[in-house]
């Protein structure tokens, strides 16, 4: 047997690609477009891309239809709103309800749904509407919340059937049945939910109705169409017929005894007052005046809500009844809030419920009356509430309620609130009651008016009012709501000092006292800002107090913020402060210190990847002795870390190489190097990662002319192979084919490797291949594979020349330290024979016939480019040729061409065939 | 005309903090329409922003990425051309033009794309063209800490391919080209 | 066999200068000989007198002699015979002659408690002595006629209410006696029937919560008997102006829609007269009736349930100068 003679470097010159010098290329070219400055323009944040934000609102509309509409209405021309869609299932959301709910007895609708629903006759029906006293029981029922609203869905259906059936009045009772429940506010909690399924009920009679009436104006009595009425029909368009239909319908419910559900029924019918009349609307203005009838604030805050979505369905509405309807909330909230705390009813804790349940409602209405408002609307709505302003004072000392505030501000067009800052934020001061937190409002002002830029002078002006009514509040949790919302305007008009007071003010507050779960999170948003604001983290850490802040804080706060700094610090390139990697190092330190080592998982460790981000990025330039110190500190410090110790085995071999590059002197530095590496290796749990660092520091061990250092590793390396033996049989592909590229990788590294004359020159190899031998896990599809590398290993270590060497001058090759050497290509053929024996078996064990063709060839190709031709080696390639043949198909690419390339070979050695033309 | 980004071993962030500053501002978004990576990148980040760069991207998998799940040889079909990834660690001895033939012999490519000694190579051998984009970092190797940061970019245009050569040397891009083109019929009349 | 009458409108209403025009229809297997077939017109207010209302003797209860209003009977067709199958006999016939100066006479029709004022329209096949005569009735709708309307525009008439405590007249709780209350408005007194009710109320003061503010609408049937007029006055609609301790000081606004099948035009007295009042129902929370519902401590609705006190208010009169018609059902 004879290794095929090589030479590489002839081979790779007549082979190499001529290479041409350009100056024009494909990414030669300017960019199309520079990227924008990075300004950080507020104006921009109001748009969002129109496109997205359609499918967004399509998608929830879906879901809401879904929810909400199960009996569809019967084709309602009435634009159902989008957003009232979404607002009825945020009520339904926002109070849940307890299981139980207590009915008083005017909600016998409920209690007695069932015997109603089998009475057939109208008649029943009528009795009870008209004399709701005559089937009121005593006492209160406790039905479940599930029985209420199934018996409320029952209802519907109910109505919906009558309606079929012709019997519109029954239609029209149940209907009032309905609207009758929404009287009964005593279960607070239940008021939303009760009043979404209410609403639903109503909207659907509405919409019957209007389209009952839409058909006799357009249809002859036989059911002939007449003419086809347009959007914008008047009521000149209609035939007296249907208006007297409507207007019967109008009557029928003005003869309502009561109150609330005569608004209820009217609101729902609201839109059919166009068949009647050209301005519907007008009717808006009574409405909004009957509701004062209504003394239950929270029954009137809703029936108010409602008539702000019908009004929607008018094809043009001014909002000035909605302004007169917050004016009236105010008022009655005043009332509520004045009158003394006797009852259940008047408590505190109840009214405080009651605002929470009100909330909505004037959030709902101030959006209405804001959407889509005009400047001068605008203002005559400022106007209006304002001049109401001063008739509450009648009432009071209070101005405006703080919760009716806070959603006027929330509401407002961003530039009026720029523009009149100063008169908002006395408005706030002078409302301070428990409707509402006033911080809230300041906060908020803080938010709208860090929506845009506003002028210098009135933000410098709003900025020292809030810090100075700040400074008189001792809460901790209140200063950081306000505070957080004014740090952007402090930050970017550069207002320094105010950021001093405010950092000092915020650890004053917080230095003595444990930092609330909420504080924490407002102290992370504050802290967040800062960090986002300043370009570099120097700057951020220069701050007055902001380390000090940072101490006080704790918990998933402090990591996430510490998170956050850790990884701002590890976006760019390298950290070489030494201050900034001290304080990165303490900041590591405490996040370690956070971590929960038990619930972490490897997989998704960010604290984890983060450190080690950080040490990665740690550059201490041409000090190289005080990083690899801060390498040994890490150790210490981080010894949790798994990842990290992968991460200072890596930084240590950088360094070496660095250390290498810079003058090639620092031997004993190298060494220190390697040693920190070879100290560290054996404690990293992944065995792979771990193999593989064994062979990148056996490397660079290597490069660096520290053999003995490298033979210890690549026998470390190799008993670490060893090692893989014991663990588990659950190995994945993935691992098996890494395991093998990770020997074949070794294979490699040996051809640098001096050899040893004493072990002998195939010592590693040995000790791998008697691995092989003895590994139980290993298929017979790896140890071929490992069998035929070996052979490439001799052959290519048989050269005259080797096709690489280390690069450092005092290690020399085996091609110098065995040249001529009879003994030593002695050694490489007997090793060459005795794995092309086993070889041969070892793909005959290979139970897929697939897996075996196809090592079958590449066995084929690695022995016919190894050897010399003889006819031992033809014979043993011809017996492989047919195993493949036998498993794969004739027409197999890979047989094709290792059959044409065995022919060429035979032949001629060295016949380049190329289709590829230059 | 097509264009591919061929690039590899990063070692981001274990021997290199970042992609040269000079690579990123010539690599944006919308140029590139394929990317094969030969592998060690090594962390999730790279991939990232490779990703940005061009959403169609190809990595084979190299000993230090973090990323296990990568394969170890890759192949696809780019126009009329069938190009093989590999990132080169496993094959023995590392770079030698007869043992990527046989690896390109197995994956049966037009042109075999591989890595690992952070040396800017391209050959021609046999049925194809065996090109090493060398190291996109400058990262040391097994072999030698003399690196520059290169990368390839090759422009696919029917049977032709240019390949460009991006080569950082002392702070400068250099960039030069290759030619060839791809002859549908064998030509076994040479011998 | 069978006979129908179908007038030529579905509503069934028609003014005085109208025709009353429709079809007499005739369904019969066989063929039908009669001596003629006669259409009647009958209009009449019908009074009676329940119980002892205004302290009248017993002996006067009872239905009193209608007063007419309209009697008209013509012939469609002379003797003959009507075939077999259905056979459609159209009719029409003038209410009122013109010329004819009765138009006080044509009351609009109206169904109420003591009074009634019906319009007929009766169709008569006779058919000799050996068979019995085959007839139907049926109501229609008398409204007043449309020229009318405009020749007595509606002058708006308001009248201005305060509602103190002394200005009962019935017995006050004591604590509202002393504590004393106020509630002003004013309220429309004349207007169209198919106008709502408007004004407005406003409560000033009240040393008690108010429970309810309601709106009654009373009507006034009175009836000449001899020389004493039988007054009966009964409650026909209810309606909630303000539901619990409204705010004091806000003007709140009183609309109520006439209810359409109870109402007619005012008639001025005569041997008969309708009329109609609205009375303002102030009732007020008491501690008092806390103390009463206090039997059932379970209620959750304590703070609310309510004892009401009746507060009556001055006697306004409805006076209807314009018309419109009544329907005994509405189609809605």
């Amino acid at each position: 047997m004879e290794f095929k003679p090589r030479n590489y470097n002839a081979q790779k010159e007549a082979h190499a690609l001529p290479l041409v010098r350009t100056d024009s290329h494909p990414l030669s070219a300017p960019p199309s477009h520079h990227r924008q400055v990075d300004v950080v323009d507020h104006e921009h944040n109001d748009f969002f891309d129109p496109l997205r934000g359609l499918a967004d609102n399509a998608t929830n509309c879906r879901e809401d239809v879904q929810e909400l509409e199960s009996t569809s209405s019967e084709a309602s021309s009435q634009l159902p709103t989008r957003e009232w869609m979404s607002f009825k299932r945020f009520l339904m959301q926002k109070f849940p309800v307890s299981k139980m709910v207590s009915i008083s007895s005017m909600s016998n609708v409920i209690m007695k749904g069932v015997k109603v629903a089998e009475k057939s006759l109208t008649s029943t029906h009528l009795e009870e509407l008209e004399d709701p006293e005559k089937c009121a029981e005593d006492g209160v029922k406790v039905v479940t919340r599930q029985e209420y609203i199934s018996r409320l869905h029952e209802l519907k259906d109910e109505i919906n059937r009558a309606w079929r059936a012709n019997d519109r009045v029954t239609s029209l009772k149940l209907a009032i049945k309905v609207a009758r429940l929404l009287m009964d506010t005593s279960v607070l909690h239940f008021y939303p939910t009760l009043f979404v399924l209410s609403m639903d009920i109503m909207d659907m009679l509405g919409d019957m109705v209007w389209e009952r009436i839409k058909w006799k104006a357009e249809f002859a009595e036989d059911g002939t169409r007449l003419f086809s009425l347009p959007e914008n029909f008047q009521a000149s368009d209609i035939c007296s017929d249907a208006k007297e239909t409507c207007n019967n319908w109008f009557c029928k419910i003005g003869s309502i005894c009561e109150l609330l559900p005569r608004i209820y029924l009217e609101l729902a019918l609201l839109p059919c007052w166009r068949f009647l009349v050209d301005q519907p609307e007008d009717n808006l203005q009574r409405l909004v005046m009957m509701m004062r009838g209504l003394s239950d604030p929270l029954a009137s805050a809703y029936c108010r809500l409602y008539m702000a979505h019908c009004a929607q369905k008018l094809p043009r509405s001014d909002t000035g009844y909605l302004v007169q309807c917050v004016n009236d909330i105010n008022i009655q909230l005043m009332r509520i809030m004045s009158a003394k705390e006797m009852t259940r009813r008047n408590s505190t804790d109840n009214k405080r419920l009651l605002f929470t349940l009100m909330e909505p409602t004037i959030e709902y209405i101030m959006k209405i009356i804001f959407k889509d408002a005009s400047k001068s609307q605008v203002s005559n709505v400022l106007v209006e509430l304002g001049s109401r302003r001063n008739q509450v004072e009648l009432f009071g000392s209070l101005q405006c309620i703080s919760m009716v505030l806070h959603h006027l501000l929330k509401e407002l067009p961003a530039e009026v609130v720029t523009s009149n800052a100063m008169e908002i934020l006395h408005i706030i001061e002078c409302s301070n009651d428990y409707s509402s937190d006033q911080c809230l409002n300041y906060r908020l002002l803080g938010l709208r008016l860090s929506e845009r830029r506003s002028q210098m002078d009135i933000i410098h002006d709003v900025v020292d009012k809030v810090i100075q009514v700040l400074s008189q509040n001792s809460s901790l949790d209140e200063y950081l709501k306000v505070v957080d919302a004014y740090v952007d305007i402090v930050l970017q008009n550069q207002m320094d000092n105010h950021l001093n007071t405010i950092l000092g003010g915020i650890l004053n507050r917080a230095c003595n006292k444990a930092v609330a779960e909420d504080e924490l999170a407002s102290l992370q948003t504050i802290l967040m800002k800062l960090l986002n604001h300043f370009k570099g983290l120097e700057d951020v850490f220069a701050l007055n107090h902001f380390l000090e802040i940072l101490d006080i804080m704790h918990g998933s706060s402090r990591s996430f913020v510490n998170m956050h700094i850790l990884n701002l610090a590890t976006r760019n390139s390298s950290i070489s402060d030494p201050t900034t990697i001290q304080l990165l190092f303490e900041i590591s330190q405490a996040l370690h210190d956070d971590l929960d080592f038990v619930n972490a998982k490897d997989d998704d460790n960010q604290p984890a990847r983060l450190i080690s981000r950080f040490v990665h990025m740690v550059d201490y330039g041409s000090e190289l002795e005080r990083h690899l110190t801060f390498l040994v500190e890490c150790r210490g410090a981080f010894g949790n870390l798994n990842e990290l110790k992968e991460t200072l085995v890596h930084s240590s071999n950088c360094l070496a190489i660095k250390a290498l590059k810079d003058a090639k002197k620092h031997l004993s530095f190298i060494k220190s190097c390697i040693a920190f590496g070879e100290v560290t290796l054996p404690s990293i749990s992944a065995q792979i990662k771990q193999l593989n660092l064994y062979l990148e520091t056996a490397e660079v061990a290597l490069v660096c002319g520290l053999v003995s250092h490298s033979d210890g590793l690549i026998d470390s390396a190799i008993s670490c192979l060893l090692s893989l033996d014991f663990v588990d049989g659950s190995r994945t592909s993935t691992d098996i084919e890494g395991i093998l590229s990770a020997i074949r990788k070794l294979f490699c590294l040996l051809i640098m490797v001096p050899g040893n004359p004493e072990q002998g020159v195939t010592y590693f190899a040995n000790n791998i291949l008697a691995l092989v031998n003895s590994s139980s896990w290993m298929t017979p599809a790896m140890r071929t594979r490992i069998f035929y590398t070996t052979l490439t290993l001799t052959a290519t270590l048989s050269q005259n020349k080797l096709p690489y060497h280390a690069v450092h001058g005092q290690i020399f090759g085996n091609d110098l330290l065995f040249f001529g050497d009879s003994s030593y290509l002695h050694e490489l053929v007997s090793l060459s024979e005795f794995v092309l024996q086993n070889l041969v078996d070892s793909i005959q064990k290979e139970p897929s016939p697939a897996a075996r063709g196809c090592i079958a060839l590449e066995a084929c190709n690695c022995i016919a480019s190894s050897f010399v031709v003889s006819p031992e080696i033809s014979q043993i390639c011809s017996e492989l040729i047919e195993t493949a043949k036998s498993c794969l198909s004739a027409s197999d690419k890979y047989l094709q061409s290792t059959i044409k390339f065995l022919d060429k070979n035979l032949r001629a050695p060295v016949v380049a065939v190329s289709s590829i033309s230059v | 005309m097509v264009l591919v980004l061929a690039l590899g071993d990063l070692h981001v962030p274990h021997r290199a903090p970042d992609l040269p500053a000079k690579f990123k501002s010539m690599l944006v978004p919308g140029k590139i329409q394929h990317i094969i990576c030969t592998g060690n990148l090594c962390i999730k980040e790279v991939h990232d922003y490779l990703k940005t760069l061009c959403p169609d991207l190809h990595i084979t998998r190299g000993e230090y990425d973090e990323e296990t799940r990568y394969p170890e040889t890759k192949t696809l079909t780019i126009g009329q051309f069938k190009l093989g990834l590999c990132h080169g660690h496993q094959v023995i001895p590392w770079g030698d033009l007869d043992s990527l033939a046989m690896l390109q012999r197995q994956l049966d490519v037009d042109i075999l794309v591989t890595g690992h000694t952070h040396q800017f190579t391209a050959y021609k051998h046999e049925g194809g063209v065996v090109i090493n984009p060398g190291s996109a970092t400058g990262a040391y190797s097994s072999i030698t800490y003399d690196v520059n940061p290169s990368f390839v970019l090759m422009d696919i245009d029917g049977l032709r391919v240019v390949v460009y050569v991006y080569e950082l040397i002392d702070g400068e891009v250099k960039v030069d080209k290759i030619d060839f083109k791809k002859t549908t019929t064998a030509s076994h009349t040479a011998h | 066999m069978s006979i129908e009458l179908r007038l030529s409108r579905a509503s069934r209403i028609y003014r005085p200068s109208e025709p009353l025009e429709g079809k007499i229809i005739v369904k019969s297997p066989s063929s039908i000989s009669h001596y003629g077939i006669r259409l009647t017109l009958n209009g009449s207010v019908n009074l009676q007198v329940r119980g002892g209302s205004a302290g009248v003797i017993e002996s006067f209860y009872g239905v009193l002699k209608p007063i007419p209003i309209l009697k008209k009977s013509i012939e469609v067709r002379p003797s003959g015979k009507i075939g077999p199958g259905t056979a459609e006999i159209p009719f029409s016939m003038i209410l009122r002659q013109p010329g004819e100066d009765n138009l006080e006479r044509f009351y609009e029709t109206f169904h109420g408690a003591n009074i009634s004022i019906q319009y007929l329209v009766s169709v008569d096949i006779m058919r000799g002595y050996l068979h019995k005569t085959i007839s139907t009735t049926v109501e229609f709708i008398v409204e007043s006629d449309a020229a009318d309307l405009f020749e007595r525009p509606v002058s708006p008439e308001m009248v201005i209410f305060y509602i103190t405590q002394d200005t009962q007249r019935h017995p006050l709780l004591a604590e509202l006696k002393s504590g004393g209350f106020r509630v002003t408005g004013k309220m429309s007194t004349q207007f169209s029937l198919s106008d709502p009710i408007t004004g407005e109320l406003t409560v000033e003061a009240s040393a008690l919560p108010i429970c309810s503010i309601d709106i009654h609408l009373l009507r006034v049937e009175s009836v000449l008997l001899g020389e004493k007029i039988v007054t009966e006055t009964s409650l026909i609609q209810t309606t909630q102006i303000a539901d619990g301790d409204v705010c004091h000081n806000l003007t709140l606004p009183i609309y109520v829609i006439l209810p359409r099948l109870l109402t007619c035009p005012t008639i001025l007295p005569g041997p008969f007269s309708i009329e109609f009042k609205a009375c303002i129902v102030i009732s007020f929370q008491s501690e008092l009736s806390k103390l009463h519902s206090k039997s059932d401590p379970t209620s959750p609705r304590l703070w609310r349930w309510k004892l009401c006190h009746l507060n009556w208010f001055g006697q306004d009169r409805l006076i209807r100068t314009e018309t419109t018609v009544t329907k005994m059902k509405m189609c809605i």
